[in-house]
């Protein structure tokens, strides 16, 4: 989806929007045309192995000898089995350290570097991006590493007095749901951080101005004016967070395994197995479809809950004037 | 910016046109698997060995393979003496890493243009995958004319045979070949076992009187980095194997219905873990160190024994370290096995090589490239330590107790297992209710079939 253009929508009067959209109707099968290459594309790579994936989770297939169809059995299945929901309780959980945190993180360090004066922000900010940049691959190794009962986490937490808790982080049952957690955190907030950077970049400045005349704190100026006004933002930082948080899978495979015991396996984990280690692909086809099912009801009921209700600029200016 | 309205014509057309062609595609389709895939070529027994001049009949051709990357030493050495025996063939090989190559070598076999040679592996993710796909070419006639079924290797060869309908391994139609074998074991740091006053242990019950003496010491007694969930099973399967008899173990692994996990053997095993883990004898935090991490420590010296087998020992320095096989005559297993594709046209050319591959000659680089042949006549260890492994493999075959490994029973043994061991050695789960969970998972596996 192009943000600029759908930006540039919500500036242009609505019935001048909507008069463009009724005459786009009209010549609809000749502006096809010009999507056409990437819909054939789209068509081929995306829909098409949707399709296939749907239709094999009705069979029970090994991906050589041929199929035979087994009804609804892989979804009574999916919905049956104890181990998955364990898992799907563990994604939860992981919501909450993929998704909420970061984008908790993300508005305090845009709050941050929105306001002060900083020599080479441009620097800092490339700099707290880079784990999103980073390989999965690589960050799971890395914090294999710190997170290891000798890395340098404990090293720290014992110099600093606190070596009592000092503990194999990705090892223990108790801890390692959160550890694999605290990962997803660090390469997610700095996406939120800078799509919310960017939004506070389009906050009109005099808004601001308004605010300290009227005598607001930096609290407050961000209570009523940065937070309604970045409500787009926060709504794509939590559906790209969400979707990570629950088919995220390298990170937790390069990590753990779903390991110790199955204390941080998650559906994705179980997928990979079926698909590529049991052969049993129409079992898996089920359960990816479950999971997408169930992240499409998510992020509908997150946009549906961040949906613009009223036009932003005024009610931050509405919200910015009591006092 | 603004998320555009749901209903818009636009949208409400992409909608139409999505469910359309979701339609078109389930309609059109037949069930996955019907048709495709690589077509099988016309196989014919050989009655004879295989000569340079009917290779060379064949024209120039390429021979393609797909090999664990492990092979690649080996294959340095190998590749170009066949290339100078046959003229007429070039060898192309792809290397994956094992990971990589088990994941994706079925599809390989199965596709237009499946490589003539390729590793898979022994069980039923892979090569029963393999044989029930009929994706294989048999090898019985060439296990009879070059003899393999007689002499040191003859055993080792077992785990590739499999049964009409690929339900059962270990007895049966010969489908693969591994020229390489391993063999489970422990190792340990000889000067540290020195200064403790210990000798080197020929039993788990000299390991378990040991044990204590390094706790007390202040050292980890074994190192065991068991992150990847497999480093644990293999302490387990060799105190199972002087639990029971090891061949009721290879029984199980096998699939015969008439074995179980449920033993008390298996129980007492399973036990022992949990004893020494709550002991400390594993150090802390070992479900969060990789096995790489932990060999490495170990070659390092940190900790007094480490519990693995020959595939560690290339990590290890010979002057420093010893190894010895715990139970009598020791576990093992033989590496991934060679197989021709069913669709190969080149399937002479191919028999060629696996001679190549199950010759005296090839065991020595395969000696000298840090692993352990199935064919040991004749061959000679470069150290101390490669001896010491050499001489576990002979006691095993001997023995007859290559009782292979449990994650070749069921396509999800690996973690069934592997996660069962972890939760009774953290004390979250009893051994009883380990073994059934086991069983549990082989029975389901064995039933589906």
């Amino acid at each position: 989806m192009t943000v600029s253009s759908a930006t540039r929508a919500t500036v242009v009067a609505t019935p001048r929007g909507r008069r463009r959209r009724s005459s786009f109707t009209a010549y609809s099968w000749s502006s096809l045309l010009y999507v056409a290459p990437a819909l054939l594309f789209f068509g081929v790579f995306v829909i098409y192995p949707i399709c296939i994936s749907v239709q094999t989770s009705f069979y029970e297939y090994d991906g050589l000898t041929v199929a035979t169809p087994v009804g609804a059995a892989n979804y009574v299945a999916v919905f049956t089995d104890p181990a998955l929901r364990e898992a799907l309780l563990h994604s939860l959980v992981l919501l909450f350290f993929y998704a909420v945190l970061p984008v908790v993180i993300g508005l305090g360090l845009a709050g941050l570097l929105s306001r002060i004066r900083i020599y080479g922000l441009t620097f800092f900010r490339a700099v707290l991006f880079i784990p999103q940049v980073l390989s999965s691959v690589v960050v799971a190794v890395a914090w294999r590493g710190i997170l290891a009962s000798d890395g340098p986490l404990n090293s720290v937490m014992q110099a600093v007095g606190l070596g009592s808790f000092a503990t194999s982080w990705l090892g223990d049952f108790d801890t390692a749901l959160p550890a694999v957690g605290g990962i997803g955190t660090w390469v997610q907030y700095g996406l939120c951080m800078v799509l919310f950077l960017g939004g506070i970049v389009g906050i009109d400045r005099s808004l601001y101005e308004a605010a300290r005349l009227d005598g607001a704190g930096a609290i407050r100026e961000f209570r009523a004016i940065t937070l309604p006004a970045l409500r787009p933002q926060i709504s794509i930082a939590l559906i790209l967070c969400i979707t990570f948080a629950l088919r995220n899978f390298d990170i937790i495979w390069n990590t753990t395994r779903g390991g110790p015991g199955t204390s941080t396996a998650v559906p994705s984990v179980y997928i990979y197995q079926d698909a590529f280690q049991n052969r049993a692909l129409g079992q898996a086809s089920a359960m990816a479809v479950v999971l997408t099912l169930l992240i499409l009801v998510i992020v509908g009921i997150v946009q549906f809950a961040l949906r613009e209700r009223s036009d932003v600029p005024r009610a931050a200016r509405r919200s910015g004037g009591v006092r | 910016m603004r998320i555009p309205t749901r209903s818009t014509p636009v949208r409400r057309l992409a909608l139409a046109g999505l469910v359309g062609v979701t339609v078109v595609a389930l309609a059109g389709c037949a069930a996955p698997g019907a048709g495709g895939g690589s077509d099988a070529a016309e196989q014919e027994d050989i009655a004879e060995q295989v000569t340079a001049d009917q290779v060379a009949d064949l024209g120039d051709i390429t021979l393609t393979m797909w090999a664990d990357q492990a092979e690649e030493p080996l294959m340095d050495l190998l590749v170009p003496a066949y290339e100078e025996a046959y003229p007429n063939v070039t060898v192309d090989i792809t290397y994956k890493s094992f990971d990589d190559l088990i994941a994706t070598v079925v599809n390989a076999a199965n596709s237009a243009n499946a490589p003539d040679l390729f590793q898979g592996n022994i069980g039923y993710a892979v090569d029963g995958a393999l044989v029930k796909a009929g994706l294989v070419r048999p090898l019985d006639d060439v296990a009879d004319v070059y003899g393999w079924n007689e002499g040191t290797g003859a055993s080792t060869l077992a785990p590739s045979k499999w049964n009409d309908d690929a339900t059962t391994f270990g007895d049966g139609t010969l489908y693969g070949m591994s020229p390489i074998s391993e063999v489970q074991g422990i190792y340990y740091n000889t000067s540290k076992l020195e200064a403790l006053g210990l000798d080197a242990p020929a039993s788990i019950d000299d390991l378990e009187a040991a044990l204590p003496v390094a706790a007390a010491s202040g050292e980890t007694p074994i190192m065991l980095g068991n992150a990847d969930q497999y480093a644990g099973t293999h302490i387990f399967s060799d105190i199972a194997a002087t639990t029971q008899d090891p061949a009721d173990i290879r029984a199980w692994i096998g699939g015969d219905p008439d074995q179980s996990f449920v033993t008390d053997g298996n129980v007492e095993a399973a036990e022992t873990m949990a004893e020494w883990a709550d002991a400390g004898y594993f150090g802390d935090g070992y479900d969060g160190l990789g096995n790489e991490d932990a060999i490495a420590r170990f070659a390092d010296g940190d900790g007094v024994f480490f519990v693995g087998g020959s595939w560690n020992g290339a990590s290890l320095n010979a002057a420093e370290f010893g190894f010895g096989a715990l139970a009598s005559g020791g576990v093992g297993a033989t590496a991934s096995p060679w197989h021709i594709s069913s669709s190969s046209e080149n399937a002479i050319a191919s028999i060629a090589f696996l001679e190549m591959l199950h010759s005296p000659e090839t065991g020595q680089w395969i000696l000298d490239t840090g692993r352990l042949p199935v064919i040991t006549d004749g061959v000679t260890a470069g150290d101390e330590l490669q001896q010491q492994t050499l001489d576990a493999l002979t006691a095993t075959i001997d023995a007859g107790t290559q009782v292979g490994y449990y994650d070749w029973t069921t396509t999800d043994m690996l973690t069934v297992m592997g996660g069962g061991l972890q939760e009774v050695m953290a004390g979250r789960s009893s051994a009883d209710d380990f073994v059934e969970t086991v069983q549990a998972a082989w029975a389901d596996g064995h039933g589906s079939e």
